[in-house]
């Protein structure tokens, strides 16, 4: 065996250029391959963290039947002892609850439909980036008792910037009037355009009393450590939950971001087969050539009492030689590539402006992400298609006949 | 054939002449009209019974003719001096908490007025029945008259007919039944407690009933009421409306 493979070794270097050239395919198609599948992902992280940490959070808790309609009834007491439990699971990074109400936005003459979403700044801080994507003034803090931050959108419309004064109207839950002033602090732009359209982050305390439901929120919205794991870890959480509160994660509250995850998984395995192809068919060139060359060589061995099996072995181990290195060497520089593409990136702004992609943002920009997968299913698939490659040429050298063979030239 | 035409013929002559189109339209506007006068002042009480609140508001209102319209809350305190200006096709309202008027705007015209079964709509459409609609008489007796009422092709309105009695002999209005554009009923007015105000008759208590829930209902009772006050234009104006 050892034999084989060093007979195997020596064969591949015989003719280093064909080799070199081959392997070269091998690095910069995986080394590719695992740099655009790292893109791809970053982009898709993007796309989930854009409508996840924009909004919703990655996984939210209401009374039963609220996310159907939002009926301002189907409401709940935050209770201090539940949100430290949830606070206090493996894999929950940040908790905020929240009050939601809708109605009326206005400013001088000119009135707007909007939603109010009643926050504690230092919670929802904690599960939303909305404080890192202003665009003017500064996020209040918890102790501003009338200070709001809106949409881009919705400040344009209303003419405001902060220091400007708004006044929101609703119907509040006993049936009076709901109304009260605000004062801008801060003015955010996520891209997403229905947010900025029409968002508006109030004090929690301040909306409660305007709507008439003191100590109520609506939901508790959580970020979790890994987003892709958010519909377990929501399994996980029913059970602390009192009767009648469920948990819903970003898959089920956007099913539409979840289609687009799964496509990225079936695009992904395409991406991958056609790319290999290519690379296969150069492998294939390499190992038949070298087989056909070495036909004399073959009769030879097979003369000196190499069994058909053993030949056929040694092509193969050739392609397996050849694989791995290519495998190791496609790693490295796939590992570098990303690297540089995950701490430098690209930026794009320059050329484009922010996408709305189901429910969510694609950022004009280019950034990998690590993911393990993204590395190990490339590798195993290219050290598979070698070993594919080389198996019809070692079919047709273990088939030569050793006196045929010798008298080829 | 001819045997059906020489019978709608003769079953046309036969209709009695009160019942054309025009005539139940005028009918329609009369009773209507009685409300209002030239001008009006009233105190009126709302009470309101819904699934999630029940609440009762005593309210100044005036009036000029069809198109203007104010009213005054007067308790409960926390919402003294909220007011509701409607002139022509719009309105506004004054939150004296934060001593600013806010027009509602149109997506907000279908929403619940003061948390009562009315409509901001209702406000601004429920007087112009007589122009929007035609009428065909369904039903005629000593004690009253069923009229149904079907928008004009060309009319904005949110309902797909409405159903309108009118008790004779005071030709005053009876039940009001209001249908969507499915034609289900929605909900209905009840008219009652009728009495001689300025030599008009004048049903002094409506109740709303929503027809999906008989557990709600808005209840306005006027307490009082003067007609011909001699009220100016100006009157209803949005300097008026803060008072």
């Amino acid at each position: 065996m050892t034999m084989l493979l060093r007979l195997a070794s020596r064969n591949l270097w015989r003719n280093r250029r064909r080799t070199l050239l081959t392997l070269s395919a091998m690095v910069v198609s995986l080394a590719l391959l695992t740099l655009s599948l790292g893109v791809f992902s970053g982009m898709l992280v993007d796309i989930l963290s854009s409508t996840t940490e924009q909004y919703h959070g990655h996984l939210v808790i209401n009374a039963s039947g609220y996310l159907d309609d939002r009926d301002m009834y189907k409401n709940f007491t935050a209770d201090p002892e539940l949100l430290q439990a949830l606070q206090q699971d493996k894999a929950v990074r940040g908790v905020s609850e929240r009050l939601r109400g809708f109605g009326l936005v206005s400013h001088a003459e000119s009135s707007y439909p909007a939603e109010l979403l009643g926050i504690r700044p230092e919670h929802e801080k904690s599960v939303t980036k909305l404080h890192t994507q202003l665009i003017a003034g500064i996020f209040p803090t918890d102790t501003d008792s009338a200070g709001a931050v809106l949409g881009s959108s919705l400040a344009q419309k209303l003419g405001v910037s902060p220091g400007d004064e708004l006044i929101f109207v609703t119907q509040a839950a006993d049936g009076s009037i709901g109304n009260d002033l605000l004062t801008v602090r801060a003015i955010f732009r996520t891209g997403h355009t229905g947010h900025d359209n029409g968002l508006v982050l109030v004090p929690q305390q301040w909306l409660q009393e305007v709507m008439a439901l003191k100590g109520k929120v609506h939901e508790v919205a959580l970020a979790v450590e890994d987003p892709l794991l958010a519909a377990e870890d929501a399994k996980r959480l029913a059970t602390l939950l009192p009767a009648g509160l469920i948990a819903t994660d970003w898959g089920e509250l956007m099913p539409e971001m979840r289609e687009a995850i799964a496509s990225f998984d079936v695009s992904r395995f395409i991406f991958v087969i056609i790319l290999y192809f290519a690379t296969g068919l150069g492998i294939l060139n390499t190992i038949f050539m070298s087989v056909m060359e070495r036909s004399r060589e073959f009769g030879i061995l097979m003369a000196l009492g190499l069994r058909p099996r053993q030949i056929r072995l040694i092509v193969l181990l050739e392609s397996l030689l050849l694989g791995m290195l290519g495998t190791i060497l496609g790693l490295v520089v796939g590992l570098l590539l990303s690297s540089y593409m995950s701490l430098v990136g690209f930026d794009l702004s320059a050329w484009i402006t922010p996408v709305s992609y189901a429910g969510g943002t694609i950022q004009p920009r280019l950034r990998a992400i690590f993911e393990l997968r993204n590395f190990i299913d490339p590798a195993y698939m290219l050290l598979l298609v070698s070993l594919l490659a080389g198996f019809l040429p070692a079919r047709r050298a273990a088939k030569l006949q050793p006196v045929a063979a010798i008298r080829e030239d | 054939m001819i045997k059906l035409s020489v019978f709608l013929f003769f079953s046309l002559l036969f209709l009695p002449h009160s019942l054309w189109a025009t005539d139940l339209q005028a009918l329609v506007r009369k009773v209507e009209q009685q409300y209002m006068g030239l001008s009006s002042k009233s105190r009126m009480e709302m009470s309101i019974r819904s699934e999630h609140w029940e609440r009762s508001l005593v309210m100044d209102s005036w009036s000029l003719g069809r198109d203007h319209f104010l009213v005054r809350i007067i308790e409960p305190s926390k919402e003294r001096d909220v007011t509701t200006l409607k002139v022509d096709n719009q309105v506004w309202n004054y939150l004296p908490k934060v001593d600013r008027v806010i027009k509602v705007p149109p997506s907000m015209m279908g929403g619940a007025w003061m948390g009562s079964h009315i409509t901001n709509d209702d406000l601004v459409k429920a007087n112009k029945i007589d122009e929007e609609y035609s009428f065909t008489l369904l039903e005629e007796t000593k004690e009253h008259l069923l009229i149904e009422c079907i928008p004009k092709p060309e009319a904005a309105v949110v309902w797909g007919k409405i159903i309108y009695e009118i008790l004779l002999p005071l030709e005053v209005p009876g039940t009001v039944a209001y249908f969507d554009e499915e034609m289900i009923k929605v909900r209905e007015l009840i008219f009652d407690e009728t009495q001689k105000i300025d030599e008009r008759m004048i049903p002094l208590r409506m109740r709303i009933q929503p027809t999906d829930n008989p557990e709600e209902r808005t209840i306005i009772r006027y307490s009082e009421l003067d007609f011909n006050i001699g009220i100016e234009k100006s009157f209803f104006s949005l300097r008026n409306l803060k008072r």
